[in-house]
């Protein structure tokens, strides 16, 4: 008896030839950078812009192809700032770390520990006890507190705590899946489209909010003028601009979902009795539930009162300090429970988007990007703005949200410098659209958790979501339109 | 029913009590740190400092009572050098991130490569046919060949090496009997205390060798005056100080440890013959073993030639993003196997020693120790070394060897001269007595990486920490005393 | 070390044990061939386990919160995950056939380092005499990796594997899709059992050429054969009048082997004609065609069909592959 290796593979010429099959994207991902690397810069860029829009481009076909796991694409960036770029290890590895990476890691060590909370059944319960028993209302119902919470807390974590109670529902209605697919449909999608079109809420909704409001920060924000205290946009402003929007979609999600899955029962009477029976066997909300509940609403208050002194990533780390504190939730789930690669992706994009802009990459790409749409006539005002709504959600259905705005972010914002746009708008329109990825299973957090369930199947999430995203396109241009003029910013 | 049920006050209670007396240890550190705090500011020593000094008292406290989990302290000190600092969150994250970061993260993914390909059992295998089953012998063993090892190529590295080694016996042994505490110590800290007391051996083991060389020659070189050649410290003459120390503390390691932690086992011959089983079931080493070997002596011969020039972190990182793209691991076991709390511990230790000696009280420490040892007529001959080595040992245990190297160098050579002892001896007792950093698990990036084994607490480093400084100290006092002078002559 | 070098024999007896992988998809087909390993080991005697491989999920699509997580807490409120369902639908099975009785003693494995921590979670059921049933959950960047991998760590003596095209199979999350059970059936080193339309009691078609694998791998069969009590039926087929002596030669030297191992054969047969169109005409009234994978290693494996391949693919009913 023969023991092989790990991944099954074996030095046979076959072998080899799966193996190059498999990274096939990777070869052609080299290639194409190895090629560029020789080609002269086009004029009006430098050869570290070029540099760095390589990095990007080898990135970008990595990030949407996954030929290799992704966390090592992360690192390869690392390794190429160093290698190419010349710079010293010790300042990359400076530039890797910056609040908004703080954020996004402090928040999911807290979307661990809330998870880890028994918190869902009380917020079912609520629900419920909200809505009655007919379906339309439990959806609607479902969005909205999903979309309040992934607002606060972010989508995967809204995501992963609710999706039992929808689960919960479908079963306790009927045991055959195939009787009731509309339901369940319609259940679990009112979950992830109240989690992605919450997510754009607040600041702390998710990582893209986090790293664009660095972004106007570090490019445009200077300390001696106080013309630019509008770009150090805080908590308290980023709801004003973003909430109305996730609030107009709300009840616009529901109506589409029934409009395309037609739910077999129109009331989840019986499930909802037997569900609040099993809640109820809960018993009263106990002292490590208060704790839980407490610690959070803490965090929620630090962050609309403090989050511009001492920064989100800080306040989402103290957060989850109290959890570990006062011992809801060991260490040990957490370091598994967090997917560290992620970390270190967004701190590799964030580093290289930095990076873009110091080496007049972002420049030169926004400049070219507008000469496209120049002869279209869309190189100002809405039709701008349509353009990049378009162009962003394209990028961040084929990579992670996150990452989208760290690349496409310093375009953007270069993008209304040039064009004498306000960055803010430009900035908001990058990160809102950057949370329509709603074509594909795994273009979204929410939507990837759910899709585990096992009761979706693939070919629904983008029979639902071409005309999510042209509603959510159409609501927040008009927003940009009408309602952000208003706000004076 | 009401979900905001009262709580009975008893119950609630005896919560609360058991609650304070399992964090009686965090309350204890933060009344210390309140009060230190509190304190007025000491002559010399700027206010930053002094809350800097705070900081690293309530960090070790909890270091070593572990009243929460270890990794929570990291994040206690990244929010306090936030908060009390009133740092910008952005500075603050950026100074977490260096080279050196970079390289225990990197050395942990590549143990999870090479423990993936089971790598490691052939290279215990390999060792204990040397050695033979008895522990002892297996511990001496382990504790030369990381000696050895880390004196050329520096103690971080051959701890990632060496560490997958110790937890495959480690493991075998733990399949047939549960009481494995004393001997999974023994095993891990011969490897933590052969690189530590290997390191000094020559210049390449450690940053802070090549730092005390580079002083020497700036303070003390004078082109103009060929009698301070002997300034200019090569490789060979800094191994003819060196080495014999490693040497002669060799012996003491293994048996300090057997007296300390008096392991459960006197021998592994069961484990040792289960691992010749696997291993003749493994069969011959095969194409994907190759491609690991061959990854892991590419990335151990970038350590020796390419850290200068690219820096340590960057080779590891680039060794462990070649073996997730060749796909000899998977990122999930990565994401599970490497302890990310250590990484985060690591982190800020590093921080909070940068922040020490930019805030003037590292330098505050050593200066007022000095003048406390006036007094004591210590300020000469072996009492002054003796005043040292405990000052460098202290030191070092707060922050990483080369930065404590980096704040006492000065000093040290300094007072050399006013005392008018010799620059060289003060300079070796400076850098050597950096390897003293015996007490706590984030000392030194090797105990760091035999701590992310998990099986060892924090105060188990501190039981026979002091043993270990205590046999060190007198063996190097020794050697200064009766070796150095033949040099000399 | 006397003490010790016991002990490893006892260990190394405990591993003898036949042991059979039955990949489970959820699919009717994949249940097909669980019933066929039950035959096979009827009295007990074989180790079982049941795999279901589930694709991976990627960290980074879940915003970096381990879909772990999510699942963990769909377990806590008692929702089955998609692959528990259909592995738990298996081992009912088990139990209604009687191969397993309910005073088993049960024991769950959640392995960390050697596995992935999203969902390798092994149950395993043990009887008083060491035969065990696991039911295995794992996690694989792809589905016919995943069996791979667990074919090669766990040295199982036969791979039970399923192909089907239904559409009911295709939504099932761990669809097992034709090109994976060939992919397994071509790059597994050990004996696979390709279950399509399973039908028990029809005997296996033992096709033998004339290489000397082929005699080995008839023994093999012959030995599998006797645990479910099927007949054998050898058969050779030559590609001219004057090689039908040599086919005739072979089968001969076949049975001589089997018989020396104390099993017997139900029949024998030689013909002449194509081998591929000849055994899947000739098979089609057998349970199973049982071809021995004769061809090399490395250049040819990549670039030519064998005969066995070919058979695998052109065959209605269901193919194993000695190895």
């Amino acid at each position: 008896m023969r023991v092989g290796t790990v991944m099954g593979m074996k030095f046979s010429p076959r072998a080899m030839g799966l193996f190059l099959h498999d990274r096939r994207w990777l070869i052609a991902a080299l290639i194409v950078g190895t090629i560029l690397y020789f080609v002269q810069p086009p004029e009006g860029l430098s050869r570290e812009g070029q540099l760095v829009l390589i990095i990007s481009l080898v990135a970008v076909i990595l990030f949407v192809t996954e030929p290799v796991p992704l966390p090592s694409v992360a690192l390869m960036i690392i390794i190429a700032q160093i290698t190419l770029l010349g710079l010293d290890s010790s300042k990359v590895a400076r530039s890797l770390m910056s609040d908004s990476v703080l954020f996004i890691m402090g928040s999911l060590m807290l979307a661990v520990a809330i998870v880890k909370q028994k918190l869902d059944k009380r917020i079912a319960y609520l629900i419920v006890r909200a809505t009655g028993t007919g379906i339309y209302p439990i959806c609607v119902g479902i969005s909205f507190v999903c979309g309040v919470l992934a607002s606060i807390i972010g989508e995967h974590t809204v995501a992963a705590m609710m999706l039992p109670v929808a689960v919960t529902l479908v079963t306790l209605t009927s045991n055959n899946p195939k009787e009731v697919k509309g339901l369940a449909a319609v259940l679990l999608f009112s979950i992830s489209y109240g989690c992605a079109i919450g997510g754009i809420g607040t600041p702390s909704g998710g990582a893209r909010n986090a790293i664009m409001i660095s972004y106007w920060k570090d490019f445009f924000f200077d300390p001696t003028n106080p013309e630019t205290r509008r770009f150090l946009v805080d908590y308290v402003t980023w709801i004003k601009y973003a909430y109305p929007i996730f609030l107009l979609q709300l009840p616009l999600v529901t109506l589409i979902l029934f409009a395309v899955f037609k739910p077999e029962r129109k009331t989840l009477r019986r499930a909802v009795a037997k569900l609040r029976k099993q809640i109820e066997e809960q018993g009263p909300m106990k002292g490590r539930d208060w704790a839980a509940v407490g610690i959070f609403l803490a965090t929620l208050v630090g962050w609309v009162t403090m989050s511009e002194s001492i920064g989100l990533g800080t306040i989402a780390l103290m957060g989850a300090v109290f959890f570990l504190i006062v011992g809801l939730v060991p260490w040990n789930d957490m370091n598994s429970g967090v997917n560290w690669g992620v970390v270190l992706l967004y701190a590799a994009t964030i580093s290289l988007g930095v990076e873009m802009q110091a080496s007049g990459a972002a420049e030169w790409v926004a400049t070219s990007f507008l000469d496209l749409l120049g002869p279209l006539n869309m190189d100002h005002g809405m039709p701008l703005l349509a353009a990049y709504t378009g162009l962003t959600t394209l990028v961040t259905n084929t990579m992670s949200a996150g990452a989208a705005v760290a690349v496409l972010g310093p375009i953007a914002l270069r993008t209304a410098e040039l064009t004498n746009e306000n960055p803010l708008h430009l900035g908001f329109i990058t990160a809102i659209s950057s949370s329509f990825a709603y074509f594909t299973a795994a273009a979204h957090p929410a939507f990837t958790i759910v899709y585990a369930s096992g009761y979706l199947k693939a070919t629904d999430f983008f029979k639902v979501g071409w005309r999510m995203a042209i509603m959510s396109a159409a609501v927040l241009l008009l927003a940009a339109k009408f309602y952000w003029p208003l706000l004076g910013l | 029913m009401s979900l905001g049920g009262q709580l009975s006050r008893t119950s609630l209670m005896r919560g609360m009590v058991s609650f304070l007396r399992e964090k009686a240890w965090l309350i204890i550190a933060f009344l210390v740190g309140v009060v230190i705090y509190n304190l007025p500011v000491p002559e010399g020593l700027s206010r930053e400092g002094q809350i800097i000094i705070m900081m690293v008292i309530v960090a070790v406290i909890l270091f070593v009572t572990e009243p929460v989990p270890l990794p929570t302290v990291a994040l206690l000190i990244i929010g306090g050098q936030v908060v009390l600092l009133n740092k910008d969150a952005n500075v603050v994250a950026s100074s977490l991130m260096s080279d050196s970061v970079l390289f225990i993260m990197g050395s942990l993914m590549l143990a999870v490569g090479i423990i993936k390909q089971k790598l490691d059992k052939r290279l215990a295998y390999l060792i204990v046919r040397i050695t033979g089953t008895g522990l002892f012998q297996i511990s001496v063993g382990i504790t030369v060949v990381c000696g050895l090892l880390s004196s050329v190529i520096g103690g971080h590295t051959v701890a990632a090496m060496m560490l997958p080694v110790a937890l495959t016996l480690i493991s075998l042994t733990k399949e047939h009997t549960k009481n494995i505490k004393g001997l999974a110590a023994v095993l891990l800290l011969s490897i933590a205390y052969g690189c530590a007391i290997g390191s000094i051996g020559t210049p390449s083991g450690g940053a802070r060798n090549a730092i005390m060389i580079g002083y020497w020659r700036d303070f003390f070189f004078d082109p103009t005056d060929p009698a301070t050649r002997k300034y200019i410290v090569d490789y060979l003459d800094w191994m003819k100080y060196a080495y014999p120390i490693f040497l002669a503390q060799l012996p003491f390691v293994t048996w300090i440890l057997f007296i300390t932690f008096k392991p459960e086992h006197k021998t592994l011959r069961r484990a040792v013959a289960k691992l010749r089983k696997q291993i003749e079931k493994q069969g011959p080493i095969k194409g994907s073993d190759w491609a690991a070997i061959v990854i892991f002596l590419l990335t151990l011969t970038g350590w020796v030639t390419l850290s200068d020039r690219l820096g340590l972190g960057i080779v590891a990182i680039l060794g462990s993003a070649l073996f997730l793209m060749v796909g000899l691991v998977r990122w999930n076991d990565m994401n599970s196997g490497v302890n990310w709390g250590v990484v985060l511990i690591y982190a800020a230790t590093i921080s909070l020693g940068v922040e020490m000696t930019q805030s003037g009280a590292a330098e505050w420490l050593a200066v007022s120790f000095l003048h406390l040892l006036g007094p004591l007529h210590m300020d000469q001959g072996v009492p002054l070394w003796a005043a040292y080595i405990a000052l460098t040992t202290l030191v070092a245990n707060t922050m990483s060897a080369g930065a404590a190297v980096a704040v006492l160098g000065p000093v040290t050579l300094h007072t050399a001269e006013l005392v008018g002892e010799s620059p060289l001896k003060l300079g070796y007792i400076t850098a050597i007595s950096t390897s003293f950093a015996y007490f706590t698990a984030a000392a030194q990036p090797a105990f760091a990486i035999v701590f992310a084994s998990g099986y060892l607490r924090t105060r188990d480093f501190l039981k026979v920490g002091w043993r270990m400084a205590i046999m060190s100290v007198v063996i190097l006092l020794l050697a200064a005393e009766f070796y150095w002078p033949y040099l000399e002559g | 070390m006397p003490d010790i070098d016991i002990e490893l024999e006892v260990e190394a007896e405990v591993e003898k044990r036949f042991s059979i992988l039955v990949c489970i998809d959820g699919s009717e087909e994949s249940y097909s061939g669980l019933r066929y390993a039950v035959r096979m080991g009827s009295d007990n005697s074989a180790n079982l386990t049941l795999l279901y491989v589930r694709p991976v999920d990627q960290g980074l699509s879940s915003g970096g919160l381990q879909m772990r997580v999510a699942r963990e807490n769909m377990l806590k409120w008692g929702v089955e995950l998609p692959g528990t369902k259909a592995l738990k639908k298996g081992r009912d099975m088990l139990v209604e056939m009687g191969f397993m009785a309910d005073d088993w003693k049960e024991q769950v494995v959640h392995t960390d380092i050697t596995g992935d921590p999203l969902g390798d979670n092994t149950t395993v059921y043990m009887n008083d005499e060491g035969a065990s049933i696991s039911l295995k959950l794992l996690v694989s960047p792809s589905v016919d990796r995943g069996i791979l991998d667990e074919c090669e760590i766990g040295g199982y003596d036969i791979t039970i594997i399923s192909m089907t095209e239904t559409a009911e199979a295709k939504e099932h999350a761990g669809y097992i899709s034709p090109s994976t059970t060939y992919m397994v059936a071509t790059q597994h080193r050990g004996t696979v059992l390709v279950a399509r339309e399973l039908e028990e009691d029809h005997g296996h078609f033992m096709c033998v050429d004339f290489s000397e694998k082929a005699i080995q791998a008839a023994v093999k069969d012959a030995r599998i054969a006797a645990r479910c009590h099927c007949p054998v039926h050898l058969y050779s087929v030559a590609s001219s009048e004057d090689e039908l002596e040599k086919a005739r030669d072979v089968v001969a030297k076949a049975k001589a082997a089997i018989e020396a191992e104390g099993l017997s054969i139900a029949g024998e047969s030689v013909e002449i004609g194509d081998p591929v169109e000849s055994i899947v005409g000739k098979g089609r009234k057998f349970s199973l065609i049982v071809l021995a994978d004769t061809s090399v290693k490395g250049l040819r494996r990549f670039f030519t069909t064998s005969v066995a391949y070919e058979v695998l693919q052109k065959a209605a009913n269901s193919v194993m592959i000695v190895r």
